[in-house]
């Protein structure tokens, strides 16, 4: 049978036409599947930071764990102990020649009790969060004053505490704690300020220094910028924000800002 | 842009012939040539990344020029060589089609809305895959001289031409973007 050049003609115009939308699905097949590899990414991504969290989640439940049963064996053993001596120095029939001697013992083991029972309130976080986070910031300031020479101003704006949120409130005081223990290791700073406050649905933490700061790019690729790196996954824990702001020779200014409500 | 030059040139040398009634099916055929060291240059760069290899472009450079001489040798130097543009078109449309199987095949996510390389290869494909209907028949379309077959041959090459300049011109936009 002979083709006719009209049939023929129609066929090429409908090859062509079959030819030309064939790429075109493919090209939007190519960018739907794309698409999803970069939706699936975003998932990956998603689920690593959740589960780089949970991680650190768990860390610092242990970290806490740990700290809660060294602090109760320290208060409740080693403390018992120096009580017990305290007690058997003070029955001590003493003359005058060991007087003096025995009475410093003495006094130095309660001084050793004190501090211990000090130590172990301090690292018992949730004893020392139990009334609220501001108090437990004062106390651990009234720590540092009396072994170091900061000049140390803590202004505390919150207007109430809400004991559901103890968890989060022991987190941010241990990221505090790390803060100041940052200052007093690199900062050479004198004074530190330290202001706590709270608007509706949000609690925010700023502690300042006037030490010798940093470039904050610089020391991210150091490994102290791990440091600066887990108070901000910490902070993100909490779906908080925390930022870092220094200058060198100006100081530093740490901000953490997570909800409250 | 020293290509597009070229292009520009061998359609205004094209359209000069054909208005004093001269064919321009050699110069056609000449740039054939350019045409192909053009993409497969470009298509060597694109896999470069995944094949850090030159063998196969030389290997592809000998065997076009193998398909171009003994059919230029065969049709006496005086039709164009429709039969390597066909050749060649099938081994440009398989070369789009691995880059879209190494696309997916990616790990990496990239943005192919704004991706040059992506534009590019879209150009080639629609172009040469779109041109296989009328390089399989050209025998016949060069040889019926009704107006017909003639206007259906043009046509589908303006709209191709349309789609492959739009998409490098889209392509060269989207690199623009990425330099600045």
């Amino acid at each position: 049978m002979q083709i006719s050049s009209k049939d023929l003609i129609y066929l090429i115009t409908l090859i062509t036409f079959i030819f030309l939308i064939a790429p075109l699905f493919l090209i939007i097949y190519i960018s739907l599947y794309n698409q999803k590899k970069a939706k699936h990414a975003e998932e990956k991504a998603a689920l690593k930071k959740t589960f780089e969290l949970e991680l650190l989640k768990s860390q610092i439940e242990v970290q806490e764990n740990i700290l809660q049963m060294i602090a109760s064996n320290l208060h409740d053993n080693i403390g018992q102990l120096l009580s017990l001596t305290s007690m058997t120095l003070s029955s001590i029939q003493m003359d005058s020649k060991r007087e003096e001697k025995i009475k410093t013992a003495g006094e130095l083991t309660l001084r050793a009790i004190q501090e211990l029972r000090q130590l172990s309130k301090r690292m018992n976080g949730q004893e020392l969060i139990k009334k609220n986070l501001a108090h437990a910031i004062t106390y651990e300031l009234d720590w540092l004053r009396r072994g170091t020479e900061y000049e140390i101003n803590f202004r505390d704006n919150t207007t109430h505490s809400i004991p559901e949120n103890a968890d989060i409130e022991l987190i941010l005081f241990r990221l505090f704690q790390e803060t100041i223990s940052n200052i007093i290791k690199h900062a050479e700073a004198t004074v530190i300020d330290i202001t706590l406050d709270q608007v509706p649905g949000l609690l925010t933490l700023r502690v300042k220094d006037n030490g010798k700061g940093f470039v904050l790019a610089d020391k991210l690729k150091t490994s102290e910028g791990m440091g600066l790196s887990n108070l901000s996954k910490r902070a993100a824990m909490m779906n908080g924000t925390f930022n870092v702001t220094s200058s060198e020779e100006v100081g530093t200014e740490i901000l953490v800002s997570i909800p409250y409500i | 842009m020293f290509y597009m030059l070229l292009v520009c040139l061998t359609e205004l040398g094209g359209l000069f012939l054909r208005s004093i009634a001269v064919s321009n099916s050699m110069l056609y055929t000449g740039f054939l040539i350019i045409e192909c060291s053009m993409i497969s240059t470009f298509f060597y760069y694109t896999f470069y990344k995944y094949y850090p290899k030159s063998k196969w472009i030389y290997a592809w450079f000998a065997l076009f020029l193998i398909a171009y001489i003994a059919e230029l040798v065969d049709n006496h130097f005086s039709i164009f060589s429709y039969r390597t543009t066909t050749f060649m078109s099938v081994a440009f449309v398989i070369a789009s089609l691995y880059y879209y199987l190494l696309i997916t095949r990616d790990e990496k996510f990239r943005k192919l809305g704004s991706d040059p390389q992506f534009w590019v290869i879209n150009g080639i494909l629609f172009f040469y895959f779109g041109s296989t209907a009328c390089n399989v028949f050209f025998d016949y379309l060069i040889h019926e001289v009704s107006p017909i077959s003639q206007s259906i041959r043009y046509i589908t090459f303006n709209i191709l031409n349309i789609l492959l300049y739009s998409c490098w011109s889209y392509a060269f936009i989207c690199r623009y973007r990425q330099r600045i």
